[in-house]
């Protein structure tokens, strides 16, 4: 027997040990796999994949790698530790610890040659299903299967150097084992050490980060920026310091912790939490963030309709009174939508500032003809005004409650016209950002009288607004597109925007913003899978591996009189955790941050999501149930046995 | 207070094998009894028989007048926390426990005040001598001690039948002697019966009576007498009588 044929029947005559560091690596390279098929898509190049762009799903895949390597890593570390007496005896027979570093080398490539192959193989025959979802998801047309090489070049090779390098990375951090103590104990240590210190501050930042949750409101903004890093912090501590503490205030009431198998459940996790706390607190962190990414999407339902809403106009351009490019531009528009066969509607706007005498701020007043010539092409209602009449134009859905019924005597200094503001317009009519948030319209008889400009104090008194109301404002996203790489262009270079002209077109804005959530959502789901999955089997088998020990602790305890009911709840006390822990810490960090992030997109563009985020909570519970309930069922059966 | 009458246990498998073959025999209250026999002669099957873990192919056993066979499997759980308890050859103490909780689990399963849980605690503790050892865990305490503390913890709910299954097989000869001490001390202060099954001569000299059994069938038995280095020569006479491997036993022999 040489020494690969022994590292060889090592694999396959024991596979059930190798199970699940198999399975883990199956199923991450299961999924990037998956990922890569859609990113080597052809009809990507086309923007066919709701605008995803490459860019964004290389760096989709290279997260996605990292979590599938820390997870291999893991496993791995796992499985050489469950493994250790074997080893023990190896070196106790006389073998080298660089042999054995080769043993273990050629073990893992094995594995994960297999495990690639098989995760390439498996995830080829899903794939059409896949993209049936991803095309479901994002709404496309089609979404055909393909077959190409870079794919499955892609993942093999990522795969089996990842496998490389894992592999001697661990081999170089193993510690020889410690012969004696090896071969000898029966237990292994279950000593915890944990520090008071980090355990209140486990709960301290948790509570600071849930606090500056509730607070937030778009003032505060720049305190909740630090939201994530307090929760980031808080969970870490709470997995590796406040679990044992609150374990340990369970335990010193004996009156509750002397109370039936309680005792055994309450010590089972103390073992359990120490192996686990790292995985733990990763595995809350990525839910908190596939949570995220799906409650996002869940939103993008009934965001469509909103942003229809919120953003009335399909194009709108607005430009300095003596903007140079403004004839050039407006044709370019117009002749674009002619060629692209859009039916629009334009109106000409020239807006006047000036300054108000109640407030001493300045307004933006509007003529009462142009804007009824954009609301008789929205199809709303249109506006009659006297003279010395006004009305305000709402900026956000929150301002016309706010602004109903007030009531404001003013003058306008520059023109001495004196007007009452005693109206809203019941609707949204510019996009937010557009105008200012001081703006009226006049009637206009008072509009003509408007003479003189604004005291000069480098303002521009006046400018041009042009509002095209498209009614497929969908399709018309490359419409002026030229202007817009302009105006992007301004953004990135100066800090300052000097440009003496504004566009915005909404449709590529909307799909800009969809492809964006399209790209998480993928990223989401994907991450979610690979830790629904990967977690789930790693539970499962990490049991797998302690089984026989834990089988023979239940016999004992079962010769002592422990009944089936009472095995079957130490069981469900021992599994619940390791499932609802992370998620369910996960679950209360997201609520807390959706709070928050309700509170900012309120002020920002008006979004509802609290039913949204019921409702993909639930289908989460729903499926980590179900996951719980089948492992937990395998899991009782072989302990019966 | 138990009988074991006509006792046959057959395992079905691919190869059919009777590991007890008709055996009866009495075990009266308050004895302290060893079972002893060569490999493969039944004496596991014998005491999982008893402990009910598994189920005769016919016979009967009868405990205090009572067949436990008859119980439910919740029945005979709480049969076995309260009138059964457990000595093992390795142990079998909870790696995530103390030695202290180790000890109190079988009162926690029955649901018994903490009050009494500690006053039991406390006095056997102080007679085995475990006072110092109580917040260590079993990967921390010497074998002799670890098998003091399953003592303890047989003992805690006051069982009626304590059965030890080699309970000596994995301690030096320093600990077995302290351990059997021990027991035979308790089988003697509060009339608990004991019953032990063994290999080792030295460890069933202890008892008031050895019973022997070879191929699942009663083979001989013998009471023990006032000088336990006689009985221990006349258990080594029955075994050498007994054939078997005779290399299973220590050849020591006491002056």
């Amino acid at each position: 027997m040489t020494f690969q044929q022994f590292a060889y029947h090592n694999v396959f005559r024991n596979f059930r040990n190798y199970a699940a560091f198999f399975m883990a690596s199956f199923f991450s390279v299961f999924v990037f796999f998956l990922f890569s098929m859609l990113m080597f898509h052809p009809e990507i190049e086309n923007g066919f994949i709701g605008d995803i762009s490459f860019t964004g799903m290389v760096m989709a895949e290279v997260v996605l790698v990292a979590f599938s390597c820390f997870f291999i890593f893991y496993s791995l570390k796992a499985f050489l530790e469950v493994r250790s007496k074997e080893f023990a005896i190896l070196l106790h027979l006389g073998m080298e610890m660089k042999q054995l570093g080769k043993l273990i080398f050629i073990e893992t490539m094995t594995i994960g040659f297999l495990s690639s192959v098989s995760g390439i193989l498996f995830g080829f025959a899903f794939s059409k299903f896949f993209f049936l979802i991803i095309r479901e998801l994002l709404g496309l047309e089609k979404l055909p299967l393909y077959l190409s090489w870079p794919p499955f070049i892609l993942t093999f090779a990522v795969f089996m150097g990842a496998f490389a390098v894992i592999s001697l990375v661990s081999v170089k951090y193993t510690e020889p084992p410690k012969l004696g103590v090896l071969l000898r104990t029966r237990y292994g240590d279950q000593r915890v050490t944990y520090s008071k210190k980090g355990a209140i501050w486990g709960v301290l930042l948790l509570a600071i980060g849930y606090g500056l949750a509730l607070m937030t409101t778009r003032m505060t903004l720049m305190f909740s920026m630090w939201i994530p890093i307090f929760i980031t912090f808080g969970t870490y501590y709470f997995f590796s310091d406040t679990i044992f503490l609150i374990l340990d205030l369970m335990k010193s009431r004996k009156k509750f912790y002397w109370y039936k198998a309680r005792m055994l459940s309450i010590a089972q996790q103390y073992v359990m939490m120490r192996q686990s706390a790292r995985m733990f607190f990763v595995v809350t962190m990525v839910s908190m963030l596939a949570f995220l990414c799906v409650v996002s999407l869940a939103a993008m339902s009934s965001y469509t309709a909103q942003y229809d809403r919120l953003n009335p106009l399909g194009i709108v351009y607005k430009g300095h009174v003596d903007n140079p490019y403004e004839h050039e531009h407006i044709n370019r528009l117009m002749s674009e939508l002619e060629d692209g066969e859009f039916s629009y509607h334009m109106t000409r706007f020239q807006v006047v500032k000036q300054t108000s005498a109640a407030t001493s701020n300045e307004v933006e007043v509007f003529r009462e003809t142009d804007i009824n010539r954009m609301l008789f092409s929205y199809g709303l209602s249109l506006v009659h005004l006297d003279e010395g009449e006004a009305m305000f134009i709402p900026s956000t859905e929150d301002s016309i409650q706010k602004l109903e019924g007030l009531v404001v005597d003013t003058v306008l200094i520059e023109n001495d016209i004196a007007i009452t503001i005693n109206q809203v317009y019941p609707a949204i009519i510019f996009p937010v950002g557009i105008i200012s948030q001081n703006a009226i319209i006049i009637s206009d008889e008072d509009y003509q009288s408007l003479r003189r400009p604004l005291q000069d104090n480098g303002e521009v008194p006046y400018y041009h607004l042009f509002a095209f109301d498209i009614p497929n404002w969908l399709e018309a996203k490359n419409i002026g597109l030229s202007i817009q790489q302009l105006v992007s262009q301004e953004y990135i270079i100066n800090t300052e925007y000097s440009l003496p002209f504004y566009f915005e077109n909404n449709g590529s804005n909307y799909s800009y913003i969809l492809a964006m959530y399209a790209l998480f959502t993928v990223i989401g789901v994907l991450a979610v899978i690979v830790f629904l999955l990967a977690a789930g089997s790693f539970i499962y088998f990490k049991f797998y591996a302690n089984m026989e020990t834990e089988r023979q602790q239940f016999i004992a305890l079962r010769r002592m009189g422990l009944t089936e009911g009472e095995m079957k709840r130490i069981i469900t006390r021992h599994l619940a955790p390791q499932f609802f822990l992370p998620w369910g810490l996960a679950l209360v960090h997201s609520i807390f941050v959706f709070i928050a992030l309700q509170t900012l997109l309120k002020d920002v563009m008006n979004l509802i999501i609290i039913n949204e985020t019921i409702i993909a909570f639930c289908v989460f519970l729903v499926i980590q149930i179900i996951y719980f309930g089948l492992i937990r069922w395998r899991y009782i059966a072989h302990m019966k046995e | 207070m138990l009988q074991i009458q006509e006792v046959t246990k057959v395992y079905e498998g691919k190869v059919t094998t009777r590991a007890l073959n008709q055996l009866s025999f009495e075990v009266e209250k308050g004895e302290f009894v060893a079972v002893m026999g060569p490999s493969g002669s039944g004496k596991t099957t014998l005491l999982n028989l008893i402990s009910m873990i598994d189920v005769p192919t016919s016979g009967d056993i009868v405990f205090n007048g009572k067949r436990p066979r008859q119980l439910n499997s919740k029945e005979l759980a709480y049969f076995r926390r309260r009138q059964l308890g457990f000595i093992f050859q390795d142990f079998n103490l909870l790696p995530m426990l103390t030695v202290e909780e180790n000890i109190i689990l079988p009162l926690t399963l029955d649901e018994q005040p903490v009050e009494l849980m500690e006053d039991r605690l406390a006095a056997l503790a102080e007679k085995l001598g475990l006072e110092n050892i109580l917040q260590k865990r079993p990967n921390e305490i010497s074998g002799g001690q670890a098998q003091r503390t399953a003592i303890a913890r047989a003992l805690i709910h006051s069982p009626s039948l304590i059965l030890a299954d080699e309970p000596t097989g994995n301690l030096d000869s320093n600990a077995s002697r302290e351990v059997l001490e021990l027991m035979s001390q308790i089988n003697q202060e509060k009339q608990t019966t004991i019953m032990m099954v063994t290999h080792d001569p030295i460890a069933a000299s202890y008892c008031d009576r050895v019973i022997f059994i070879k191929d699942g069938e009663f083979f001989n038995e013998i009471y023990g007498d006032e000088r336990r280095q006689t009985f221990f020569q006349r258990i080594l006479n029955v075994l050498s009588l007994l054939g078997g491997q005779v290399g299973d036993f220590s050849t020591i022999r006491l002056p």
